[in-house]
């Protein structure tokens, strides 16, 4: 068993070494494709925990002046649950929401030295997510109001941004990955033909045809393994480069729920790099490999 | 061993055998004859299942090659040992890596390989160019590394296809020589040739081709006068 394994290996190898220019256009091209997806299946799987995070479509804040006395805020909070388009309204008064603040920057920044700087918060959910510019509008005209943030408008560009990777990603993926399919095919064609004379001498001498397709098929799933795991390697790399980048034109992204585990990409690519190369190497050899 | 009955192969409209048959028995060596394009290679891909028949049957140690399942086809090649004319040795690998190569591509494990490898080399006298490279070799030396691979699973059926051509008079029949020297051993030897010269000296049976039918079969003949005949008329 070792012997047959170690034969199909240095016939792998060989396969390998023979075409160093086509394996490494193949390897890269695989690569390429690969990163778009890893790149594209990251940035989707961060935008989607970005919109489950954000409140409701249903709801707004309305953050007060800091002029504003708690008894004004709770005189706003009476009018507005009399709003027939309101549901529910909940305040967060300033010195709770301090405190939440406080204990979730822990870590990072002290902040018990300083003074409040936040003022107090409606949350307003309203019956109908379509009521709720209008609604916003009419909030945001009374005089203790100081802003009103309609997570509508932030939801809108997360799903813009998901809509745009999605598109961007998995097109040029897809496409980049038709072309890796076509090249690692090409590839093991290319090293099929190349080795013509250790195929016939294999079949002449009674090699089975899984034999004789198997080093051929594992070189075809190498490439793939390769491509998959430069790109996993560089996916990673580039987004933790560009992380802080996201975060600082986006702040609300601060907030989110981490990305994708690192070692999701570091076996989902190579593992996809393997299928489609062996896939594809498997058709070469079922056109190409005859006894 | 080996029994052709009626057996045509047609390429499109045109005929490459035209119901051959043809018995060998276990233990023969057979010297199959012809000009290029008499039939002798495409009988001989039938025989080792390259090739299917358009009409009639193929038996080869005993299996139905006319309808043998292509999964099944290994391990009939397994029992037999193809000297075939267009693929010799790989270059990229010396003698003994070449026998090893085929022992290795079925499956037999390092030390059977070594111990086979060894008594093939012996046997066709290649122990000293055992780590040459085929481009070191002469033809000679390059065919009996052909054979030595061929032979080195003991297969009861050797076939070779044109083991002589493009070798000198001396080395042909060197050639021949160990042909026959493994058909001593037991195995039953096809071989193709236009040779003359071996043939006639060889003194086996001769089995003559000509544009796809077998013309004449002597059972210790030299080379056929058919052939001398349909040779002077294509020159005239």
């Amino acid at each position: 068993m070792i012997d047959r394994l170690r034969f199909v290996v240095m016939e792998t190898w060989e396969s390998l070494t023979r075409n160093a220019t086509m394996q490494a256009a193949a390897i890269s091209t695989a690569c390429i494709a690969l990163i778009l997806l890893g790149g594209a299946s990251m940035a989707l799987y961060k935008l989607d925990a970005a919109a489950q995070s954000l409140p409701s479509q249903f709801e707004a804040n309305v953050f007060l002046k800091m002029s504003t006395t708690r008894e004004q805020a709770m005189q706003l909070k009476t009018q507005l649950e009399a709003m027939p388009e309101i549901e529910r309204v909940a305040l967060t008064p300033r010195e709770v929401a301090w405190e939440q603040e406080k204990q979730k920057l822990a870590g990072e920044v002290n902040l018990a030295d300083l003074p409040n700087p936040l003022p107090d918060k409606l949350t307003v959910r309203v019956r109908d997510p379509a009521m709720l510019p209008a609604v916003s509008q009419r909030i945001a005209q009374s005089p203790f109001v100081e802003e009103v943030i309609d997570s509508r408008k932030e939801l809108q560009t997360v799903l813009e941004l998901a809509r745009l990777v999605r598109w961007i990603g998995l097109g040029a993926g897809g496409l980049l990955l038709l072309a890796a399919l076509i090249l690692i095919y090409n590839t093991v064609r290319l090293t099929i033909f190349s080795r013509q004379r250790e195929v016939r001498v294999m079949a002449l001498l009674g090699a089975t045809l899984r034999s004789i397709r198997l080093p051929f098929v594992l070189e075809g799933m190498t490439q793939g393994v390769v491509g998959g795991a430069l790109a996993a390697t560089l996916v990673l790399f580039v987004a933790a480069l560009i992380s802080d980048y996201f975060v600082r034109q986006w702040p609300f992204l601060k907030d989110m729920p981490p990305g994708l585990p690192p070692y999701v990409l570091m076996v989902g690519l190579p593992a996809m790099g393997a299928l489609i190369g062996g896939l594809c190497a498997w058709w070469a050899t079922r056109r190409h490999v005859h006894i | 061993m080996v029994e052709l009955k009626q057996v045509s192969v047609v390429y499109g409209e045109q005929h490459a055998l035209r119901r051959v048959s043809l018995t060998v028995e276990k233990g023969e060596f057979v010297f199959l004859v012809g000009a290029t394009g008499a039939g002798k290679s495409t009988l001989f891909k039938l025989l080792y299942g390259e090739l299917r028949p358009t009409e009639g049957e193929v038996w080869v140690l005993g299996q139905p090659l006319h309808q043998i399942k292509s999964r099944e086809l290994p391990y009939l090649r397994r029992r037999m040992g193809i000297v075939p004319q267009d693929y010799p040795l790989l270059p990229r690998k010396t003698v003994w890596e070449n026998i090893a190569y085929g022992l290795r591509a079925i499956g037999y494990n390092e030390s059977a390989v070594r111990q086979r490898v060894a008594q093939v080399l012996a046997l066709v006298g290649l122990n000293e160019q055992a780590r040459q490279m085929p481009s070191q070799l002469s033809g000679g030396e390059a065919q009996r590394a052909a054979i030595a691979r061929a032979i080195a699973n003991h297969p009861p059926l050797l076939i070779a296809d044109e083991p002589t051509a493009n070798l000198d008079p001396d080395t042909s029949w060197e050639i021949i020589e160990l042909l026959m020297r493994i058909n001593l051993r037991g195995a039953t030897v096809i071989v193709s040739t236009h040779n003359r010269a071996i043939v006639d000296r060889a003194c086996q049976r001769v089995v003559a081709m000509d544009r796809g039918q077998i013309i004449s079969d002597v059972p210790h003949g030299g080379y056929p006068i058919e052939l001398d005949r349909l040779h002077a008329t294509v020159m005239l």
